[in-house]
Order: C-alpha cells, then structure tokens, then sequence
C-alpha cells in the first residue's frame, strides 16, 4: 500500500538539507562487535581518501551552508592533527556551518589529545562524542577497546575544557556483565563534566566476529531480563543525573540534545559523504558503497560511490516519520506530518494505534503521539504498527 | 477359444510387475523392445512407490498343445485401502497366482490376500519367485507357504521373473489348473464392472468381465445399479494396448467405451446388462466405496484456494472413490475435507497433489470415520474432530475397527505384542509360519492404526515386520474430542479424537510445541488442552516486555523500517485466533509432529 503514489495529488516538495554527515573510516582496529565501515591498518590511503572526498564533496557544485555537521567513524580522529586540519578544511570549504550550528565529531578516548582538540576547536567543532562504552576494565577488554579507566576520564575532561560539549557512549548488556558492573559505569558517567549521554544495549551484528562467537557458542549474549533491567537503571540514572532522556537511546542536559540525531527522527533530509554513509535529499536515500577501497577507487574514477538507492514517495515518508519520530521521548506530531504530506495516520493507521493504546504503549493526545512508560521499552512493536 | 482368467497376489516388492513383463513378453503380447520396465504400472507415481493402485487388465493369446487359449490377466491393487476393489476384481477371476519372494517368505499382505482368494474360490497356483537369489530358501519359503496358507510343497512353480526361468511352466499350469469360465454365450447380458478410468478424449473407459451373454458393439447397455442406459461405442480388450473389437462373450475380459463422461457414474462392482424386462439379474457383492480416512487439505498460501479446488477435481475424474468437500477452519482459512478409503490411497492423493499441481499443502491429522449415538438416539456419522458434540450429547461414541496381520521375525514377536497392546489392540491369533517368523493377529482401532502403526511395527522389527489390516466393524469406546484451546479460543484445525487416557499425555504435547511456535504477544497467551470445558494441559506464552532497537540514526533508518515492515508483514500471513496471531508454520509443526511425546 505503501507503493501507491500518493504525491499525485499534489507534487512533492521536499525541503533542502541543512545537515550533513561525514564518514571517516580510519581506526586503529576494528572491534568484535563494529559492523560499521571501518580500515584499520590502512593509514597509507589517508590521502587518496581526502581526495575521493574531495571529488564527491565537489559533486555539490558549490557551497551548502548548514545548520548541523557530524563527522562519524570510524575514528575521525585517529589520523594525525596535519591530516585532520586538512579534512577540517575541505568541509570548511564545502560545507560551511551556519551561525549558530552545531559541529559534531566522534573520537576515541586513546586517540584524542590537546593537539587535536584544539585543531578541531579552532575548525569550529563545538560537541564531540566519545566512544567511551565502559570504564571497567574487564568489560572493556571483552569489547576490544584499547583505552582504560584513567584514559576514559582524562579524555573527556581535556575535551570538556577544549570543547564544553561533551557527548560520551556507553554501552550495556555486555557478555558477563553484571547489573552492579552497569551501575559503576553510570556512576562514573554522572560524576564527569558531560553534556550528553548515549546508551546502548550491545547487539550482535551479522558479518562482526561477535555474531560469529555467539554462534559457536564462545559469547554469552546477556539475557532478556537483564538488559530490561539495565535499560531502566539507565533511564533512572540519567534522570538522577540531570540528563533527560528524549530518546530510546540518548540522554542530555536542557538544550544539549543532538541537533543532528533529532533531524534524523524528524525525517529532515541530510547530505552523506565518505564509505557507507547515507544521504536523504529529494526523496532519494543514497547509501554510499560500504568498503572504504571501493568508496576510494570508485571516487577518484569519477564514478558514482553509491551501492544503493531509495526512492522515498512521499507516503513512504509519513510513515517512516512517525515510526522513527515516535522513539523521541516528545512524542510526534502527527498534525505536522499530515500537513507535509496529506497522509492521516490517525486515519489510516487507526486500528494499530488503537491497539497501541488499548496495550498502553502510547498516549494521542490530540495530534500528539507519544510513547508511554511501558512502550518505551517495546519502542519497535510501535514503530512497526505505524510503518 | 479357450479362455483363462487369472490374477497375481503378492507382497509388494515381490516381483509381480516383473512377472507380468515376463508374461506378456513370453506370450508375445508385446516384444522385447516394447516392453518397458513394468508396463502394467503405468503411472510414474505407482513406479516410484512399487505399488499398483488401480487395476488393469491385459488380454494374452498363447498356443497350447495346438490350441490357441485367451489369456486374460487382471491386475488388482496389493493394498488394502482398496479392499473392495480387490474383491470385485477376484469376482472377474477362476484362478490366482499366489507369488511369493524366495527370500522374504509369506508376508502379511500375501496372507490376507490369499484368504481373500479363497473366498472368492479361486483355484490357488502358488509360485515363488526369485529363485535365481543369491540368498533364496526356497525350501523354507515353501513350508511357511504350506503351514500359513495349505499349500502343497509339490504343487509349487518356481520361476525367476527376472532371469525368465520357469515361465513356460507356469503358463502350462495356468492353463491346466484354472478352471475354464462358466456361463453361456446365449445367455442374457450380464458382465461385471471391475474397474475403470479416464481418457481425456474417449471419456470412461469401463473394465467389463462378461459373466453370461455377449455384448456388441452398438448395443444399448444398462447399468443396473447406477440404473443409466448407454451406447456401446467401441469395445474391446487390452493386448496389451487399446484394440477394439466387435463382441465380448460370457467369460472374456474388455473394456467399453459409451461417451460416459464421468467416472463418478461408473460403479465398480455394478452390473451391464441390457434395457427392459429381459435384464439379467444384477451380480452380487456390490456396494460404494467407503471411506475410512479424513484430513484436511488447506492451500498454505491462501491465494491458492481456487488451484487446489481444480487439482482435486481432475484428481477425483480419475478416482472416484476420492471425495472432497470445501472446508473453513479458522486456523487454516479456505480449504478441504477429503475423505480417503485409506491411509495409502490418501498418501497417494498428496502425493498426486504435489506431482500435479504447484499448490503448497498444508494437511491436518488425519482421522478416522467415527459414529456417534447421541442422547436422542440418533446416530451421527462423525468426519472431523470440530463435528463430535459436546461430552453430555454423547451416549455412545463408536470408532471402526480392523483386524490386522503381522507377521515377524520370531525374535520381535514380544516387541510386536507390546506395540500392539499399547494400541488397544485385542490378539486374536498367533501362529507360526515357519522356523523363524509368526503371524500375529490383532484387533486395533483404525484410529491407532493410521496414527504411526505402521512405522512403529517397521522400526520396532528392523523393518522386517508386515502389517495388513482389513475392516471388522465398530466398537464402542471411551474416546473424547481434546480441543487446544489459545487464550480461550478453539483452535479447530488441532481438535483431535482420542481415547480418554491419551488425551492428558497428547495434549500435554501438543501445547508445549505450540508454545515454542507461538511469538509473543503485548499479553500473556495461554496455550491450553481441554476435554469440553475440562482443561487437561496448559503453557503461557509470556508477554513482550522488551522489543526496542538501541542504535537508530540516518543510516540505520532503511535497514530497520525493512525489517518492522517484514514483521508486519508476516503478522498479516498470520490467522488470528482470537486476538492470538499464529503463523501457518505454528500450525504445520504441530500437525506435522502429531501429537507424540
């Protein structure tokens, strides 16, 4: 039902991206758990790599001017401070922040130092996000990161003082971890000059050498119950903190929520660059070709690095904007959809939000829809009734 | 000429298709060249299982002593499922080829077969065959032959259908030892019909054994039971292909073709004769196919409804004794109650489903015919589980039962017994074949029988133990209808019948692998077995409490909406039973693994 074209009574309109996201693949290693597109021990393409991004930043034609810039990993910061000022440089040239936008950067606690911080100050980089996951030492070493305790908190306190917006991810429900391992790592998280907070249940990713441990049997994935618990303990602690959650998975001091993520939930279109990124502008969603090698090669052939591609009808897009929007703690304007794209889904999806409602998993308060207590932790059962 | 009609009983496997080759090549019926790997078994299914299900019949010439003799073969179905069959084409013969494997011996099936002969007072020529095996016993075969079914040690051919030994010989003592037919050529009309099929141009084909008179090309005919009056438009006898001829005479074999174009007005066992007072009287032993085994056939893609329903019409144009009628069941949506004559003739009808039509099946436990006295007094014919009344309707609930033959090596007689027991069965007999195997003779509900009976006395014996079973009759028993029952509501396609000190143990099965294919609800499921309101087992399915995707940022958003649609996709393939959603493959594993455990 979803292929009917709705837009034919109207043409689509979509507006124009003023975000932007960036995807360095450079790692020291790749962890047992990361399906993301990653090279580790290939620092020798760093150049060849600036240029392929050079070549399909180009395919701009000019300048956009946006409001929010996300510079992900990989580890963006895992390359020298030179080759970071150049990459800084290149999105100046190309993607220049607005005014009062917000500039995020991904790093590792063993990576980042002063040198760093202070080139990506001076770029404008204003909230960085660090792959903290845990301070425990055994939880860490089961996750393959290569930091410590010591590191974790030196890192974000340099990073507070160079940047005063510090993002930290930890993650939960690892094998062996225990409820009282969890509390520690939150304990430790709430006592650090952090602005924000992202929590994740650790998942088993196809293709990763976890998935392949769990199958034969060499890693214990934390039961059901347990990561329910944790999950809550989280929530709770976050709140304690004076970090409001206002997503399933992010928490964060008053006006310090993610621009850039909160564009995503919203359905507002984002240019993507580098490996493996997806961009979403006039109802394409583009995801770039995952190996780093091909992304290169396919660039500097002047070929299109694309692997995949969407078309989103406008229909398509209510839905998606609901199912995803309803994971902000807010809640989403179904009033708002309708008026962007005539879909009703307090009409057409009526029975599956009734039903919603009649399992307490969601409030409707006139056009607002929002997850209750008991839907937050079965957040995809809503999203899949309302897609 | 001299006419002989004849038939072979055997066990399967042990060469009776072979040996009808070997006939008809040594007769020069067919040659060599034409003569494929069992041509009677026409229909690749019947090849692949080494089983002949439906009858045919081969008209042979042979010179004897300077005489030329029409030697009339009839092929009869081994299996008991089509027991009826079997006698009416016994009633076309005056003679038997008792065929018996030099290695395996008398097995069931050749037992109930030659006792079935001999009702029919047929002259009885027992041969064994392969005699030319590394590992025959002839000698031994033929003291269980003598002790189990009267034979004569002297009177036996033996033959090698294979290598052609001793087919002369036994052609002479067809001839010598099988009564010549009776009746008169003069005689009023009067030939039995013993089988027929379908050609998709001539329409019915009808097998006629003429009994008295002669029947003409261009003759009017009547059907004396059906009651219909026809035009002969062309007759003859199959040697072994269709070859037409202008009239039959009172012991000759043939076939009629009279622009019938249904099968379902051709009555195996009915009487030809003519139009008007001068009929001869109608033959005796008629009566209707009977079945004895229900299941449900359900398209498991409900789209495929309209397919099925074609399938199993042109199924049943070559099989009248195949019934179907449209069936809804909530679990299963739109499909068919099929009635069977048996569990093979019903493995057979799938099989044919699935060879000749590209519908996915989904099929119920199967079940037995059931009656029922109710507390008016009336007696109910009962073919599915959803149709037995409720526990205080019911005066007296009544299943069929059948005598079944085993025979087994003597070392599993005691593991034979206690399966046997286990199944309620009553022993009726026991005796000894020989050295080293016995017949057992058992009184077990049909209901037990088609359950696992079979593959049980298979795997209990080492795949040495043979099962033949035919109808005695129904006998009052304890039995009840379980019902699964999911948060309260019946899921009719699981009711099943049986007997009240199973039920708890079938029950307790059935719930717990319903359990393991049930997905979580927002709500607790229960998973129950209940006799009437009384429930006997029960599981829960526990409630979702967690069903949430930590990491979902722009690149994740097209992998997970694909991922949420296909769950809702397959929520929508699901049958909600109540406001219970069970997918079609939660049902198929519980039929599939019954209800053992």
């Amino acid at each position: 039902m979803m292929s009917t074209a709705s837009e034919t009574s109207r043409p689509p309109s979509w507006p124009s991206p003023t975000a932007a996201y960036i995807h360095i693949p450079f790692c020291r290693h790749r962890c047992g758990y990361c399906n993301f597109s990653v090279l580790a021990g290939r620092d020798d393409l760093a150049d060849r790599f600036l240029e392929a991004l050079r070549w399909e930043l180009s395919r701009l034609e000019q300048p956009q001017t946006v409001d929010t810039l996300f510079i992900g990993g990989g580890t963006p910061t895992h390359l020298p401070p030179a080759w970071l000022e150049r990459l800084l440089q290149l999105l100046a040239d190309w993607l220049p922040l607005a005014d009062d936008g917000e500039f995020s950067v991904e790093a590792n606690p063993g990576d980042i130092d002063r040198p760093r911080l202070e080139r990506l100050r001076a770029a404008g980089v204003n909230r960085i996000s660090l792959g903290v996951q845990s301070f425990a030492a055994d939880k860490l070493r089961i996750l393959q990161r290569d930091h410590d305790e010591a590191q974790a908190r030196t890192a974000v306190e340099q990073a507070a003082e160079a940047l005063g917006n510090v993002s930290i991810d930890l993650i939960f429900a690892a094998p062996e971890e225990t409820l009282e391992g969890w509390q520690r790592d939150l304990a430790i998280a709430a006592e650090l000059p952090i602005t924000h907070l992202s929590t994740y249940a650790l998942t088993f990713e196809k293709g990763t050498e976890f998935w392949t441990r769990r199958a034969r049997g060499g890693l214990r994935q934390a039961d059901e119950d347990l990561e329910l618990q944790m999950y809550q303990y989280a929530r709770q602690a976050g709140a304690a903190a004076g970090l409001a959650q206002y997503e399933i998975s992010n928490f964060a001091r008053p006006g310090r929520q993610c621009r850039h993520n909160l564009g995503y939930w919203r359905g507002r279109p984002w240019y993507g660059f580098g490996p493996g990124a997806t961009g979403f502008l006039a109802g394409q969603r583009r995801t770039n070709h995952r190996s780093p090698t091909t992304y290169i090669r396919r660039c500097l052939d002047g070929s299109d690095p694309a692997q995949e591609c969407e078309t989103i009808t406008v229909e398509h897009w209510a839905y998606e904007r609901a199912a995803f929007g309803v994971r902000m703690i807010e809640g989403v304007d179904l009033e708002a959809i309708r008026l962007d794209t005539e879909v009703d889904l307090r009409k057409t999806r009526s029975q599956e939000i009734a039903d919603c409602r009649r399992w307490g998993l969601v409030r409707l308060e006139g056009e607002h829809l929002q997850l209750t207590e008991k839907g937050i932790a079965v957040a995809d059962t809503v999203s899949a009734a309302l897609l | 000429m001299q006419v002989r009609n004849f038939c072979i009983i055997a066990h399967i496997d042990h060469g009776k298709s072979t040996l009808a080759d070997r006939l008809l090549e040594f007769t020069g019926t067919v040659t060599k060249r034409e003569m494929k790997e069992q041509l009677l078994d026409d229909l690749a299914l019947e090849r692949e299982r080494g089983i002949t299900i439906k009858a045919r019949a081969v008209s042979m010439r042979y010179e004897h002593q300077g005489e030329t003799y029409e030697l009339n073969l009839i092929d009869t179905p081994g299996h008991v499922d089509f027991q009826y069959e079997v006698s009416r084409s016994l009633a076309c013969c005056e003679g038997a080829l008792l065929l018996v494997d030099a290695f395996q011996g008398v097995e069931a099936q050749t037992v109930a077969n030659a006792y079935a002969a001999l009702e029919h007072e047929l002259s009885i020529i027992p041969v064994i065959n392969k005699i030319d095996l590394t590992h025959a016993r002839p000698d031994e075969v033929a003291f269980e032959m003598e002790q189990s079914l009267g034979c004569e040690p002297d009177t036996i051919v033996k033959v090698s259908a294979k290598a052609g030994i001793g087919i002369e010989d036994l052609l002479t003592t067809v001839i010598e030892k099988v009564p010549s037919p009776g009746g008169s050529a003069d005689a009023p009309l009067q030939a039995m019909v013993f089988d027929s099929n379908y050609d998709d141009y001539r329409g019915a084909i009808t097998y006629i054994r003429v009994m008295n008179g002669t029947v003409r090309k261009g003759q009017k005919i009547r059907f004396l039971r059906a009651g219909s009056e026809h035009e002969v438009v062309e007759m003859g006898q199959f040697r072994p292909h269709r070859t037409s001829c202008d009239s039959l005479q009172a012991g000759q074999v043939g076939y009629l073709i009279c622009n019938i174009k249904s099968l379902k007005d051709v009555h195996i066992g009915d009487t030809v004769s003519t139009p008007g007072k001068d009929a001869a009287q109608p033959l005796t032993g008629y009566s209707r196919p009977k079945r004895m085994v229900y299941c449900g056939l359900f398209p498991s893609d409900g789209q495929d409804f309209s397919e099925l329903r074609d399938a199993l019409g042109k199924l049943s144009i070559n099989d009248p004794s195949f019934e179907f009628e449209p069936e809804t069941s909530d679990a299963l949506g739109f499909g068919f109650r099929c009635g069977f004559l048996g569990l093979l003739h019903m493995e057979i009808v799938q099989q044919r489903l699935e060879h000749e039509s590209d519908v996915d099946l989904v099929q119920t436990a199967p079940n037995v015919t059931y009656e029922i006295v109710d507390k008016r007094g009336e007696t109910l014919t009962i073919h599915k589980p959803q149709d037995v009344p409720d526990p205080g309707d019911i005066e007296e609930f009544r299943q069929p039962i059948v005598r079944c033959s085993i025979v087994v090596p003597n070392e599993y007689i005691g593991a034979v017994i206690k399966l046997c027991q286990e199944r309620r069965g009553i022993q009726q007999g026991q005796e000894y074949l020989g050295p080293t195997r016995a017949m057992l003779v058992y009184d077990i509900p049909l209901a037990e029988v088609i359950y696992d009976l079979h593959d049980r006395i298979k795997s209990s014996t080492r795949g040495y133990g043979t099962l033949d079973y035919e109808m005695r009759g129904y006998e009052a028993a304890d039995l009840v209808r379980m019902d699964i029952l999911v948060n309260g509501n019946r899921v009719d396609a699981l009711s099943v019948v049986c007997h009240r000190a199973d039920a708890q143990r079938r029950g307790r099965a059935v719930v717990k692998k319903l359990k393991t294919e049930i997905d979580r609800h927002m709500f607790e499921v229960a998973v129950q077995a209940a006799i009437g309101s009384r429930v006997i087992a029960r599981e829960t399915v526990s409630a979702i409490r967690k069903n949430v995707t930590a990491k979902c940022y722009g690149g994740d958003i097209t992998r997970k909406r694909k991922l949420l649609q296909k769950q809702k996709e397959g929520k929508k393939r699901m049958k909600a039973i109540g406001s219970v959603e069970i997918s079609q493959k939660a049902f198929m594993s519980v039929l599939s693994t019954g209800e053992e455990g």
